[in-house]
């Protein structure tokens, strides 16, 4: 009997256990406290300098609002940080503060899980205009993005000499080559060396694709919807889109590029080119050594010879749910001022999102992370801010895919029409 | 009578914590998503969910993506089942017999069984790149020229096929290897005293006698088939051109990439009711050949 009863406590015991674990022991609300949420591990480089920042906000701010942060490291392609940001919308649990990725803005405005924030952030005319757009949604700021990234067309310096390409030929941001003249390097660099010319990560079908591929769209005119984001159609199929897409298949059916890169093929010199992010600069530095390597900024359109790059990156958002809004407020503006900035980016080898940051680090950083900043400052394009963003990126990755099958489907205009119907689906009304 | 009744609260003590397990991550989650699935759920606004009556459902019967998951997953089913089974018998043969190295090749076929999915899905995804894979090498040396695998929607399902039937062989052929190890000598004695060929030994008596395993491995392989989904989810992202789309993924992708719960939950709906009537039909014809054999 005793038996039996202290079996049915250690089970209720066990259960009240396992539920307290699941609740959310956020404390209680004190007015002067402020929670935030970031998708980044406190061990990192980005990590440790988000902390310094915070730590000094806590020192520094004269209202006595004091704020804690909790470190919620996303994986790969953003999953752990997000499916805890969707329970918390569940729970009704989100804290004050969180950081969110570019594309997510429209989505979590339409939502109404993030509020404007536009009245907390001082000084706006020195942030770069991308970041601004990527933060706002119906004309109202949501999101403040604290630093930038970019896209470069990456070249073996030896296999450049070694194909008979001179210095001077090589593209800059003064004088970048055109879609033909990009065509006609490649076919060298082929000829030469019986490789594709370059690594355009076409094997890559995750946001990566749209956000690689459609500065193209953009440099011929084109777009993925109208400036409201209400029609693809009439867009996405345009001429302008559609000869951004008939480049992409070109190099693919030309030999140019591949849709299946040999792993670490620009790195070991199989490739002469690789079309990558920033961050490539830190591995290529660190791990390969004996590369001789620059970067080159986007071709452009021969129609337009429209500059673009692509931009965009994580960002600062408060919560509809926030209970001290001034303070919420403080911290993202104190986050954002040039010290804290230049620290964080610096720290993680990043692109400034404030002009007068890019000055800062300018003197500090090398060659190549100038050229980034330089260009992201002038040929930067921000993505569409569109509520469905997930369905749409995806759907580019998609026509991506199908132009590259050439042979199943030689007319690009055609998956081009039948591509915008999907992308229109998604569309708001 | 007072003890009875203290016993069977013991047992209910005892059946509780299963009980608990099943009702937290099976049974709710079930009735959930049943409830969700008429609803127009989006995972960002939770509390703006409303009743959506059966449009979710209709959706499902017209979305061309979700009708073509179900068509790459009953191929995949068709040929995992006589290869993957074919082969974990072909190996648990060559290893039944006792000659030097057995242990080796033992360990050897088991081995990829113990490494996860998405590693073996990463392996071979190096194997199987076009440009400079292993595999392709290989069919360089017979002049056979090289193939696109994952690239092609010809080939893409029919790789991920190989790849899962490499991984999940090894785990089966152990089962059957149990299975021929209890199979009585005598009988193979018998035979061969009454003159039977070693082919004539494997179909009138290995292959009978393996009867009861080779059902329960085919059911498992047949349920657990269903499921798939690292594999795509890994090497190929459900393409190309949905040609490695699986229900599974296509549902996981629905409700918590593009954030529509209710309607991802009306397609595990219709999947589960699938899977559960093709379970039914497997256990009928199982059981069919168990009252045979008995």
């Amino acid at each position: 009997m005793e038996k039996w009863k202290l079996g049915v406590a250690t089970v209720a015991a066990i259960a009240a256990l396992g539920l307290a674990g699941c609740s959310n022991n956020q404390g209680s609300s004190n007015s002067k406290n402020v929670t935030m949420w970031v998708h980044v591990s406190n061990t990192d480089p980005e990590g440790k300098a988000l902390q310094k920042n915070v730590n000094d906000f806590n020192k520094e701010n004269k209202h006595g609002y004091k704020a804690k942060v909790q470190f919620i490291p996303r994986s790969g392609s953003g999953g752990g940080y997000e499916d805890k940001v969707n329970a918390a919308l569940n729970s009704g649990s989100l804290p004050d503060v969180l950081t969110l990725d570019g594309p997510n803005t429209a989505a979590y405005a339409h939502s109404k899980i993030i509020q404007p924030i536009d009245k907390y952030i001082t000084n706006k005319k020195d942030i770069l205009p991308t970041i601004i757009k990527q933060g706002t949604y119906k004309g109202k700021l949501y999101a403040a993005g604290y630093s930038e990234s970019s896209i470069g067309i990456y070249y073996n310096k030896k296999m450049f000499k070694e194909a008979g390409i001179k210095d001077s030929e090589i593209a800059t941001l003064k004088h970048p080559w055109t879609w033909t003249q990009f065509k006609d390097i490649c076919k060298r660099l082929k000829n030469h060396f019986h490789e594709p010319a370059i690594n355009m990560n076409l094997n890559d079908h995750s946001e990566m694709a749209l956000y690689s591929l459609a500065p193209f769209v953009w440099s011929a005119g084109g777009s993925i919807t109208n400036p409201a984001g209400t029609k693809a159609v009439g867009y996405f199929n345009s001429k302008q889109t559609t000869s951004a897409f008939q480049l992409i298949q070109d190099m693919v059916k030309d030999g140019y590029t591949t849709i299946s890169p040999k792993d670490k093929g620009f790195e070991t010199g199989k490739y002469a080119m690789m079309m990558t992010g920033t961050w490539e600069v830190q591995t290529l530095q660190n791990q390969y050594k004996n590369l001789q390597w620059g970067v080159m900024p986007y071709p452009v359109s021969p129609a337009t010879h429209k500059q673009v790059s692509p931009t965009g990156s994580w960002q600062y958002a408060m919560s509809s749910t926030a209970k001290n809004k001034k303070a919420a407020g403080a911290l993202i503006n104190f986050l954002m001022s040039k010290k804290c900035m230049y620290r964080s980016d610096m720290a993680n080898t990043v692109l400034p999102a404030r002009k007068s940051v890019s000055k800062m680090m300018m003197p500090k950083v090398n060659e190549q992370m100038r050229f980034f900043i330089k260009q992201n400052q002038t040929t930067g394009h921000a993505r569409p801010v569109l509520v469905n963003y997930p369905q749409v990126t995806r759907t580019f990755a998609d026509t991506v895919q199908n132009v590259t099958l050439y042979k199943k489907n030689p007319n690009v205009q055609k998956v081009m029409n039948e591509q915008a119907k999907v992308i229109q689906k998604y569309l708001q009304k | 009578m007072q003890t009875k009744g203290i016993k069977r609260q013991i047992g209910w003590l005892y059946v509780l914590p299963a009980i608990l397990i099943l009702l937290t991550f099976l049974i709710i989650p079930f009735l959930m998503s049943f409830s969700y699935s008429f609803t127009n759920y989006n995972i960002l606004t939770p509390w703006a969910k409303q009743y959506v009556g059966f449009t979710n459902y209709i959706n499902t019967f017209k979305d061309p993506v979700f009708l073509q998951s179900l068509k790459n997953i009953a191929q995949f089913v068709i040929f995992i089942m006589p290869i993957q089974v074919g082969a974990a018998l072909g190996l648990a043969l060559i290893v039944n017999k006792k000659r030097p190295g057995n242990t080796f090749f033992k360990i050897s076929f088991f081995a990829p069984q113990v490494v996860s999915l998405t590693v073996v899905s990463i392996l071979w995804m190096y194997i199987l790149n076009p440009d400079q894979g292993l595999l392709n090498g290989i069919l360089g040396i017979f002049h056979i020229k090289p193939q696109p695998f994952l690239t092609s929607p010809k080939q893409a399902m029919f790789a991920i096929i190989g790849v899962s039937a490499w991984q999940g062989a090894g785990y089966q052929m152990l089962i059957f290897l149990a299975g021929l190890q209890n199979i009585p000598d005598s009988l193979y004695e018998a035979a061969e005293l009454d003159g039977a060929n070693s082919w004539q030994r494997f179909l009138h008596i290995t292959l009978p006698m393996l009867k009861p395993t080779s059902m329960m491995i085919l059911t498992t392989t047949f349920i657990s088939a269903f499921n798939l989904v690292i594999q795509p989810m890994i090497m190929t992202q459900g393409g190309p051109q949905n040609a490695t789309m699986t229900p599974i993924y296509y549902i996981y992708r629905t409700g918590f990439t593009d954030r529509q719960l209710g309607y991802a939950s009306a397609m595990s709906v219709i999947y589960g009711i699938i899977i559960i009537i093709f379970t039914i039909i497997q256990r009928k014809i199982t059981n069919a050949g168990g009252d045979e054999n008995a």
